[in-house]
């Protein structure tokens, strides 16, 4: 059997939807960002498994794509963290079930 | 490449990226969790490596292994009182675990069943240059938003993150009430047991 294509949109498919049972399920902020960084790593591994057995237009094209991926991956992270350093100052809990300021 | 070095690449860097990731699902303890990621990202980098991706899986070890896991134990470190554990909402995990597994069905059935048509030509070779040329001829646009977008996010973490004066100045007064370890801090606000002074070290 020869590894292709396929096999890496598998991965990339379940480690997306690992990220996403994450990003969906735990209770602590820092849990939820650490879904959403695996499910933009599951969007990356795509992109580049595409740049390797695609036509040679979107080889570079792709690869392009990852780099701008990471580079907003990056600022949303660091945002997040210093949102949850906020939440933290203020209510002294990070936890995503106790912020319940705009419940109404 | 062999084709046995290369399937045992493949499989190996595979069950560690999804054992890595599972193992963040299960584990309790946050900073635990953050390791993991660690592990799986370096497996994802591996996976680059595999496709002859060279530059991008050394940014992957740089940006994700190197400065954002970085970045969440130093937000862990900085919460102490908040719960390190990272368990599950069990309310919403049912119906979360419900949307995962339709969507699972759904993206394995696309990946499996469609024809793209995959062609396997030689990779890329010098990707950094390549890469770089494309981000200031083709994409110089896109390129110069992702600049902007950066310094705003730089300048919006400091600004979310930086304390008031009020607040550093009490913050600084507890803290070394804290380190003389005098009885005067409540014993509630104190997580760590108070650091030894220098002097008593000495004495």
């Amino acid at each position: 059997m020869i590894i292709g294509l396929e096999h890496y949109l598998v991965l990339g498919a379940l480690l997306f939807c690992i990220g996403f049972f994450i990003a969906l399920s735990k209770k602590n902020a820092v849990g939820v960002l650490i879904g959403v960084e695996l499910m933009l790593n599951a969007v990356n591994l795509t992109l580049v498994a595409f740049s390797r057995f695609g036509s040679a237009e979107v080889a570079l094209s792709t690869q392009v794509f990852v780099v701008f991926i990471i580079a907003v991956a990056a600022a949303e992270v660091a945002v997040g963290l210093a949102l949850a350093l906020v939440v933290y100052r203020n209510r002294q809990t990070i936890s995503v079930d106790r912020t319940t300021l705009l419940k109404g | 490449m062999s084709d046995f070095g290369f399937h045992l690449a493949f499989w190996s860097l595979a069950a560690m990226t999804i054992g890595g990731a599972s193992m963040i699902m299960v584990s309790r303890n946050l900073i635990h969790a953050v390791i993991w990621l660690v592990l799986s990202m370096l497996g994802i980098a591996g996976l680059y490596l595999t496709l002859s991706a060279e530059f991008i899986a050394v940014v992957q070890v740089l940006i994700y292994v190197g400065a954002i896991s970085v970045l969440m134990l130093f937000a862990i470190m900085l919460t102490p009182r908040a719960e390190r554990d990272n368990s599950q909402n069990i309310k919403t995990s049912a119906p979360a675990g419900l949307v995962v597994i339709m969507v699972m069905i759904a993206t394995m059935w696309v990946a499996i069943d469609t024809d793209w048509g995959a062609v396997r030509e030689a990779a890329l070779t010098e990707q950094a240059r390549l890469i770089g040329e494309s981000l200031i001829k083709h994409y110089i646009l896109p390129f110069e938003i992702g600049a902007v977008l950066l310094t705003a996010a730089l300048v919006g973490a400091i600004a979310l993150a930086r304390q008031d004066d009020e607040d550093a100045a009490v913050h600084a007064a507890s803290l070394q009430a804290e380190l003389k370890g005098d009885g005067s801090v409540d014993p509630v606000d104190v997580v760590d047991p108070p650091l030894p002074s220098d002097g008593e070290v000495g004495s």
